[in-house]
């Protein structure tokens, strides 16, 4: 490619790069929450061997990412020329007027997974037992967030999309489905 | 005179043994071992979700630059459509436009509907189709 060929390629791109970055960063939470919501289940399952001290620094790590993934998702919008939504338009949900349902789904989701998932550095104050209840809904606002993308996401209909949240998400919602079999198995069991 | 309290006999600490010792040397390499293991997994998801991110950024840029981005295609192939349809009404205009060249209604007409249909090109909307209906009609 000459230099005048990646000139004008770069004068084309050029305008949405803030577009391509939330994009990308979208992805890349979208990836990153699937295998820390993937983890986070195996911790208290018994579907593998590892030692759960790893699992955890693991589990932590990928949250932690996740956050910063979604925050450079939102953050990175407020330079797109297309859109130009405000501060507010990106956290404060049912304000903005493009796609405003699946967009509040995506805010309630990030601002209940930064709750919840931060919520983990306070849990001697808030309990350990109540900590641990109040963290199941985390796999929601990973729900959510799927919804979100699939619903918004400009990339929804592309069949590299499709198959990479496939196989990110439905491993994690196998995972998802036997806990909750199991539980509610250990529940009866108490009843009786 | 001055009475100073009397200075408590030092107790000699007591030296730990050789087991002592290793028990807390080997407790020591125990939590370094843990640290750097901790260390390890942290800066390989670091690394996973940076590559992940340059990954992901670098497909949707060659996919823009290549123009087969999917918002952008939609966006033309309904700019496409709507000036399709705004050439395909302004024709029976033209038509009517020579047709009635005498009439003072005429010129009225010719630029209501030449209106229309800039704003229906520009505004790529639904509503904007709806304006080149009405016109054709």
């Amino acid at each position: 490619m000459t230099s005048i060929d990646t000139n004008i390629l770069a004068t084309a791109v050029g305008p949405h790069l803030f577009w391509i970055t939330s994009r990308a960063a979208g992805v890349a939470a979208l990836l990153l929450s699937s295998l820390s919501v993937c983890v986070g289940l195996t911790i208290g399952g018994r579907f593998t061997k590892l030692d759960r001290l790893d699992l955890r620094t693991t589990h932590e790590a990928l949250s932690l990412a996740t956050l910063v993934a979604l925050a450079v998702h939102g953050i990175s919008l407020l330079g797109d020329s297309y859109v130009h939504p405000s501060l507010a338009d990106i956290s404060i949900p049912f304000l903005s007027s493009y796609k405003t349902l699946w967009t509040s789904m995506g805010i309630v989701a990030f601002w209940t997974m930064a709750l919840l998932g931060l919520s983990y550095y306070a849990r001697s104050h808030i309990g350990v037992k109540r900590w641990r209840k109040l963290h199941r809904l985390t796999a929601l606002a990973w729900m959510l967030g799927i919804a979100h993308s699939l619903g918004e996401g400009t990339d929804a209909g592309q069949i590299w999309f499709l198959a990479m949240t496939a196989i990110a998400v439905v491993p994690a919602l196998a995972l998802l489905a036997v806990r909750l079999s199991e539980s509610s198995a250990t529940s009866q069991a108490h009843a009786k | 005179m001055n009475h100073q309290p009397p200075i408590p006999p030092v107790e000699p600490t007591p030296t730990p043994s050789a087991k002592q010792l290793e028990a807390r040397a080997l407790a020591r390499r125990h939590r370094d071992r843990m640290r750097l293991r901790t260390r390890r997994i942290r800066r390989t998801v670091i690394a996973g979700a940076t590559s992940v991110f340059i990954a992901a950024f670098s497909g949707i840029y060659v996919q823009l630059a290549t123009g087969h981005d999917p918002a952008l295609v939609a966006a033309a192939s309904r700019r496409t459509t709507l000036t399709a349809s705004t050439t395909s009404s302004s024709t029976p205009t033209s038509t009517t436009t020579t047709t009635n060249s005498g009439e003072d209604d005429t010129s009225t007409e010719t630029g209501t509907s030449s209106e229309e249909s800039s704003t229906a090109a520009s505004s790529e909307s639904s509503t904007g189709a709806t304006a080149v209906t009405t016109s054709q009609s």
